[in-house]
């Protein structure tokens, strides 16, 4: 398509460009627009409203047209054969919030469960919403052992803009005073249960250095004025976030950023727009827009601005990376080093221990608690006593206790006891036995070919090339992962608990969901694809701010990071505009 | 449960001249027939009744609603109609219809018009032969602990099985991390 000129051109020019409006695009909206610039948020799937667009959130157990709302099986098969693996994510309540792998194909050079959802606020209405910040010691972590490259950042450059993203989208938690997991602005922490306490007590006893903190978790629990005048409200214990929550009270871009943006009236949000490639110019060494693919008139179309940020998930932000090429970047946009789509990361798990509570039969608990207990990482924390000599890093475990419910003898036919009768009804209807489980969450390193790579064979819906994707963990994983299943099995043993069980369910990379490194963060333009303020090393305007940025994974879920990064990028890019240096 | 004579007489009549020796006393004592209240879709009306029998058996009716008020079975018939593959539904209704060939065989009557006893003791027989079919072969489902699975979802995700027999609150707007199990009472619906 022929570049546009005069007035259409004028029409579609803004002061900045966001690809992608999940939870990274949300805060890049966000800023940039409070920052005074025209921004428009280009997104690739469907408008989702707060609220009016979250069809299920009130849906009873007896309003499914499914079995426990489960999809049919050959439903599954046919249109979310990859979605389905996590075994949790899609349901006849999620749906909507997911993509049809049928029409989003990918080719799996190692298997690589890649859960995504395409639409207005993306991942950040189905993601787990547990807020931890990276630690001094994970941005040290690739220097000290000479993995990888080096973070271009510390943690005391960061700090800041955590404090600012977590006054934003509310974070409750404890404060802790641990090196390895940063305090930062927390509201009330939620209440661990009676056999959470016990364990804390006893567990702690044993192993002091594996302290056991409430989840981190972006909900509200003492709303502040700020999230109050968005519209937000605080957590109402109904464990339904995934379905979107009306009540505003865990943070997505649909009830935060998005609406913070929108109030400015510098906010233009465009669904319908695959971005397909960044629009570079030879003369001026810089990126002028963005082109599209509309996805309702399949008509190309052409934006402007002064600055791009790529907020579209690592994956696909490498994607539309390595699909804009030119003779400047004949590899890929700002792929001078060849990093880009490399050293692809996500945290391990799948694997803890679990165990029975035979003590408090007569407690139970009241609502929903959309959040469990966490265990700081406690290995490799660069003293003697922490040290392994099996692996680098380390890992954290969430989890939590809770009584078994009515479901808790379904497919097990084979204890002897009847499957039917007054009896087992009128034991169905009571609360049933305390179980506790740890599962780990751990680093993974980053490997030069753990990588994406364009295909331009396959080609999805629209006829866009895809990408294959090659990803495995290696040995320092393995050996992180048995000691993950040995040690939660020591902390459920030290507090008593009976029938205590490892166990390694298996992982297969993508499963964490948490996919990141695809165009890492750098000192040296030779071997990264961005600097020290997520601008490509190469073409200055172009900010890559989600999870491709990541340099290392540490072991704490990242979306906060991502988000913590993208305002001190957008800061940046704002100053450097007004200094005219972009 | 084996005091449900009212229903099972009902029931009896329902099936009218086909049924032989108790059904047919209790066909004496019988007041009107309840007909089957709902149009089944997946099964044949012989085994939307029969379901409708063996539903209430695997979840009764106690100080609480039982599986067939709580429309356990129309849940049920909806499921193969809508979500089983074939092969799974055909299973199940396999298993219907061997129930009634089996109480035939023992007792002379289709199942819906044996003795609440006689019933328990072949939902029993099939209770274990479940279990032991398991211990042989994991992988191979024996259609009754499968239906026992169905009728409690069908019974605990009801309206009637979660609001009575366990407790919904849709908005808890709090978390009570430990609280006596008394002042809460029956286990919740929901997690």
């Amino acid at each position: 398509m022929a570049n546009l000129s005069g007035r259409a051109r004028r029409k579609n020019t803004y002061d900045a460009i966001v690809v992608g409006s999940g939870i990274t695009g949300g805060i890049a909206a966000k800023e940039l627009t409070q920052k005074g610039l025209k921004t428009l948020v280009l997104e690739r799937g469907p408008m989702v409203l707060h609220q009016q667009d979250y069809p299920t959130a009130m849906t009873a157990p007896w309003e499914t047209k499914y079995p426990q709302g489960q999809l049919p099986p050959a439903e599954l098969a046919a249109k979310y054969p990859v979605q389905r693996r996590t075994n949790y994510t899609m349901t006849e309540y999620t749906q909507h919030l997911f993509v049809r792998d049928d029409e989003n194909p990918y080719v799996e050079e190692n298997r690589f469960d890649w859960i995504r959802g395409y639409h207005v606020g993306g991942r950040s209405l189905t993601w787990g919403r547990q807020s931890y910040r990276h630690s001094p010691i994970d941005f040290e972590a690739n220097a000290r052992e000479g993995i990888g490259v080096d973070w271009p950042i510390r943690y005391e450059e960061l700090a800041p803009w955590y404090d600012h993203v977590e006054r934003f989208i509310g974070v409750s938690g404890q404060a802790e005073g641990l090196p390895q997991l940063p305090d930062g602005h927390y509201q009330p922490p939620m209440e661990m249960n009676c056999v959470e306490k016990a364990f804390k007590a006893k567990s702690e006893a044993r192993f002091p250095e594996r302290r056991i903190t409430m989840g981190r978790a972006a909900h509200l629990t003492d709303p502040t004025e700020e999230q109050m005048s968005l519209g937000r409200t605080k957590c109402q214990y109904r464990n339904l976030c995934i379905r979107g929550c009306p009540f505003g009270a865990y943070y997505s871009s649909n009830s935060g950023g998005l609406v913070a943006a929108e109030r400015t009236g510098n906010l233009v949000i465009r669904p319908g727009s695959i971005v397909t490639s960044l629009i570079y110019d030879e003369k001026s060494g810089k990126a002028t827009g963005v082109r599209i693919l509309d996805a309702t008139t399949r008509q190309e179309e052409e934006f402007y601005a002064d600055v791009v940020f790529l907020c579209a998930s690592a994956f696909n932000s490498a994607w539309i990376m390595m699909n804009s090429t030119s003779s400047r970047f004949p590899n890929g946009f700002g792929n001078g080093s060849d990093q880009l789509g490399r050293n692809v990361m996500d945290h391990h798990l799948g694997v803890g221990a679990s165990g029975e509570a035979p003590e408090f039969a007569d407690k139970y608990y009241s609502g929903r608690r959309p959040n469990g207990i966490y265990v700081p990482r406690f290995r490799n924390l660069g003293d003697a006593a922490t040290k392994r000599n099996d692996y680098l890093r380390g890992f954290g475990y969430q989890g939590g206790a809770s009584r078994q419910g009515w479901d808790r003898d379904l497919g097990k036919h084979d204890s002897g006891s009847s499957g039917f009768g007054a009896e087992r009804k009128a034991a169905l209807s009571q609360a049933g036995p305390w179980t506790i489980g740890l599962g780990g969450f751990g680093e993974i390193l980053p490997y030069e070919d753990n990588r994406v790579t364009l295909n331009r064979e396959t080609r999805d819906a629209y006829g866009l090339p895809t990408l294959s994707i090659n990803v495995t963990i290696r040995e320092n994983e393995i050996a992180m992962r048995r000691d993950m299943q040995t040690a939660a099995a020591e902390m459920l043993e030290a507090a008593g608990f009976k029938n205590v069980k490892g166990r390694d369910g298996g992982y297969a990379p993508g499963l964490g969901i948490h996919e990141m490194g695809t165009a890492r963060m750098g000192r040296d333009p030779k071997t990264s694809v961005l600097n020290a303020h997520n601008q490509v090393h190469e073409c200055k305007n172009v900010y890559v701010t989600d999870g491709a940025a990541m340099t290392s994974a540490s072991c704490v879920n990242p979306s906060l990071t991502y988000m913590a990064l993208t305002a001190r990028a957008v800061d940046h890019a704002v100053q450097a505009r007004k200094r005219g240096d972009l | 449960m084996l005091n449900r004579r009212d229903t099972l007489r009902g029931l009896a009549l329902t099936i009218g001249v086909g049924a032989t020796g108790w059904a047919e006393r209790a066909l004496a004592a019988a007041g009107p027939a309840p007909a089957l209240t709902w149009s089944p879709t997946a099964l044949s009306p012989d085994q939307a009744r029969l379901l409708d029998v063996v539903a209430d058996l695997i979840i009764p009716k106690t100080d609480t609603p039982g599986a067939r008020e709580a429309g356990v079975p129309q849940f049920i018939d909806r499921a193969l109609a809508n979500y089983y593959e074939k092969d799974q539904a055909d299973k199940l209704r396999a298993g219907l219809t061997r129930m009634d060939a089996d109480a035939q065989i023992a007792h002379g009557a289709a199942f819906i018009a044996l003795t609440p006893q006689q019933q328990v003791e072949l939902l029993a027989a099939y209770d274990r032969e479940g279990v032991e079919a398991k211990a042989q072969t994991p992988s191979q489902s024996h259609f009754f602990p499968a239906l026992e699975d169905l009728v409690t979802v069908g019974y605990f995700t009801s309206e009637l099985g979660a609001t009575v027999a366990l407790q919904y609150d849709p908005v808890p707007g709090a978390y009570h991390g430990c609280v006596p199990l008394s002042d809460i009472g029956r286990a919740w619906a929901t997690r």
